[in-house]
């Protein structure tokens, strides 16, 4: 069905995700998995399926990629979209209309089906995926996980023979993973043809039938799933990949230095009516590494927030070193990461960015904290024009540099391949006993690797919280396989 | 949700008008409040600022209408306290007062209307209704996508301005901090290049679902005139068809 013969391509304006020779035949039915650490060109792989590859990511192409008589390269984009439908890494940009129904609608309507066809589409697409309660509702206010299901409903409605997914799950929680999982299985179940370029491994394991490792631009294997399950941890984290099960997981128990506590007062916070958060008191120790763990709509934002003084109908208090400092003064104190790092890099060079903010006193140790953090030789270049974990390093030296005292994450691993997650991983854990740090998280990998303690939230409430050792790993690891044993 | 002026909420919306409605009510809107048409002396003048008071009572309705009370009632105090400052306040004060008053209340009480019933308009509209009503006026192709792309485009900015404006106050650029000058650069860098990412993430998502094809698109949109939009046009003829009157000097 889909042949894809020694294709070679680079990108106008950048090296990354070049391909130098990529042959590869998939049948009609398969579910073919692609692999590889960021950067390998999986994801160029999924654009030349869809033709946005070369029609509208520019670059040099060499070879040929047929789907059935249809010669993407260089067939129309509309053409191919007749047949290959695409869902993407991020659902807040994929999305072109504001309310539900016509955006499931936007696809069939491009193709000029009869509005009434376009209407039994959107109801039966809708309810094969389950959001028929989502219909006419505001895209906007959805969480990511809906928005995801919106995209794979608005791309079922176009019945293409070809999925193909590009990293679908790095914003979503386990529930809406779980969701997708269904999803794909019911397109599967449909005959249907999908190909998917994902990090995350273990939700995979009975979805796909093949998996394709891509390294450096070309094939490095091709082998069936059953085979793949068979590699060890060890032998994944050499390849660069995530792990397909928790049992491997182990812990390198760290505790919090000091024994000084932060207690955490009256943080309840509630909009338009609706209770958001409802801690009454909870003491975690300072210069622990707290990982923050809930499904979506738990109260996770809503608590960093109010952590970082960012509410400003906020009252709760936060409590340490004998004082109990209000909203203003948590806000000169805190930081948050946020998960867009873009958000938070505002000057022209690194530089001038981390000095923005910056404590006087502080100037001397400018120097050793970009060395530590490894961007000595950045310090002159634009923050924007940084890879993700770069910026990253960015903002956290910049607050470091600000004194601020609590650090607040932002799900700093959704998709990181598994050398950047421990990367990060590496960074958070080099905070350990100096800062007092809070990371919100869905990857179950960061948290055995840099926390000391976790805290689950779950409809605003503390639902558990637990100092972090091998004995105690189960309690969260039930909370993120729980459907995948 | 503080940036909710320009999204549309679908799910309670209320009395709804055909976009085609909203567009001609901003234009008679600019005309006769923003522009003061018509607004010569002897019975003209009484005819049209009785017209023009007409129009400015409008937005207020038309909020209440469409269940956006909070706003409604803001824009009518705002409005009334203007008109109040600007026939009692005036004659009585002289001088420099006089003159700051005079254009304060004068600029807020004219240009007011008009801007909610632009936001009301945003606000109320969804994409494809839009799209769906430039269709039935004829309008190209070329033109209705990049402004429907516009309207999805103005909340995603938004969202993006509010995570930009929480960065700022952690780094203490504010009112008061050390960097005033620099807020707006502060601001513009992330913004542009959040945008620009966002901008082509999203065209591409619209490629990969047939944006552009050779066929004519359909839509399932269902817009028409209704007996409120019926209403509303022949308030909006009338209007016209006097000012047409009266430039011709039979008024």
């Amino acid at each position: 069905m889909i042949e894809i013969k020694h294709v070679g391509f680079t990108y106008a304006n950048s090296d990354s995700g070049t391909l130098t020779d990529i042959s590869l035949e998939i049948k009609k039915g398969e579910c073919v998995l692609l692999c590889g650490r960021s950067g390998c060109g999986k994801t160029t792989v999924t654009r030349l399926l869809n033709g946005l590859i070369p029609h509208y990511y520019e670059g040099t192409v060499s070879g040929s990629v047929a789907i059935d008589k249809l010669e993407v390269t260089k067939a129309e984009l509309y053409e191919t979209s007749k047949i290959v439908g695409s869902v993407f890494q991020n659902p807040r940009s994929q999305f072109f209309c504001v309310d539900t129904t016509s955006e499931i609608a936007f696809g069939c309507e491009n193709m000029g089906l009869p509005v009434n066809t376009v209407r039994e589409r959107i109801a039966q697409a809708a309810q094969e995926l389950n959001v028929t309660k989502l219909l006419g509702r505001n895209i906007f206010h959805l969480s990511g996980g809906e928005k995801q299901k919106i995209a794979c409903a608005s791309i079922s409605a176009m019945q293409p023979e070809i999925f193909v997914l590009d990293e679908p799950t790095s914003n979503l929680d386990v529930n809406a993973i779980e969701d997708l999982r269904n999803t794909l299985l019911s397109w599967k179940a449909a005959g249907k043809t999908i190909v998917i370029a994902e990090h995350r491994l273990y939700w995979l394991k009975d979805i796909c039938d093949r998996v394709v490792y891509i390294q450096d631009g070309s094939i490095a294997f091709d082998i069936p799933m059953k085979a793949f399950l068979e590699f060890s941890t060890e032998h994944l984290a050499k390849l660069g990949l995530r792990s397909l099960s928790m049992e491997a997981f182990h812990v390198e128990p760290m505790e919090a230095k000091g024994g000084a506590e932060l207690i955490l007062k009256d943080y309840c916070f509630s909009f338009d009516g609706l209770q958001a958060l409802n801690i009454p008191q909870l003491s975690v120790p300072i210069g622990g590494m707290i990982a923050v763990i809930g499904l979506n709509g738990a109260g996770k934002s809503t608590f960093s927030k109010c952590f970082c003084g960012l509410e400003r109908k906020f009252k709760g208090k936060a409590v340490f070193d004998g004082t109990a400092y209000g909203r203003r003064e948590m806000l000169k104190k805190s930081y948050l990461v946020m998960q867009d790092v873009n958000h938070q890099l505002f000057c022209e060079s690194v530089m001038d960015e981390i000095q923005l903010g910056m404590d006087e006193e502080n100037m001397n140790d400018v120097d050793t904290i970009l060395k530590e953090l490894g961007l000595a030789d950045l310090s002159q270049r634009h923050p924007m024009s940084l890879s993700g974990g770069q910026k990253q390093r960015v903002a956290i030296a910049s607050a470091i540099l600000a004194n601020k005292e609590f650090l607040i994450f932002d799900e700093p691993t959704s998709g990181l391949d598994f050398q950047h997650m421990e990367q990060t991983a590496g960074l958070l854990r080099s905070l350990w006993g100096r800062k007092t740090a809070f990371i919100i998280t869905h990857d179950p990998e960061l948290i055995v690797r840099c926390c000391t303690h976790v805290l689950k939230l779950e409809q605003g409430c503390v639902a558990d919280f637990y100092p972090l050792f091998n004995e105690t790993k189960n309690r969260f690891a039930d909370f993120f396989y729980k459907n995948n044993n | 949700m503080e940036c909710s002026i320009l999204q549309t909420n679908i799910e309670k919306r209320g009395l709804v008008f055909d976009p085609r409605t909203k567009l001609l009510l901003l234009l008679t809107m600019a005309t006769f409040v923003l522009g003061g048409a018509g607004q010569k002396i002897g019975l003209g003048r009484l005819v049209f600022s009785s017209i023009s008071s007409c129009l400015c009572v409008l937005p207020f309705v038309l909020l209440l209408a469409s269940k956006k009370k909070k706003v409604a009632f803001t824009y009518a105090v705002l409005y009334l306290v203007m008109l109040c400052v600007f026939i009692f306040v005036t004659p009585i004060t002289k001088g420099l007062l006089n003159f700051l008053i005079l254009g304060t209340a004068g600029i807020i009480t004219r240009f007011l209307p008009s801007i909610v019933l632009g936001a009301y308009v945003v606000s109320s509209t969804t994409v494809s209704e839009f799209t769906a009503a430039m269709l039935r006026m004829h309008v190209s192709e070329k033109l209705i996508i990049p402004l429907s792309v516009m309207f999805r485009f103005f909340p995603t900015v938004g969202d993006e301005f509010q995570s930009i404006n929480l960065a700022m106050r952690m780094r203490g650029i504010g009112f008061g901090g050390k960097n005033v000058g620099k807020m707006l650069e502060y601001r513009l860098i992330p913004l542009l290049s959040c945008s620009v990412k966002i901008g082509e993430e999203l065209s591409a998502a619209a490629l990969t679902r047939g944006l552009g094809g050779n066929v004519k698109r359909t839509n399932v949109c269902e817009i028409g005139f209704q007996i409120q939009d019926i209403l509303l046009i022949l308030l909006c003829g009338a209007a016209f068809f006097l000012l047409i009157l009266s430039t011709f000097g039979m008024l």
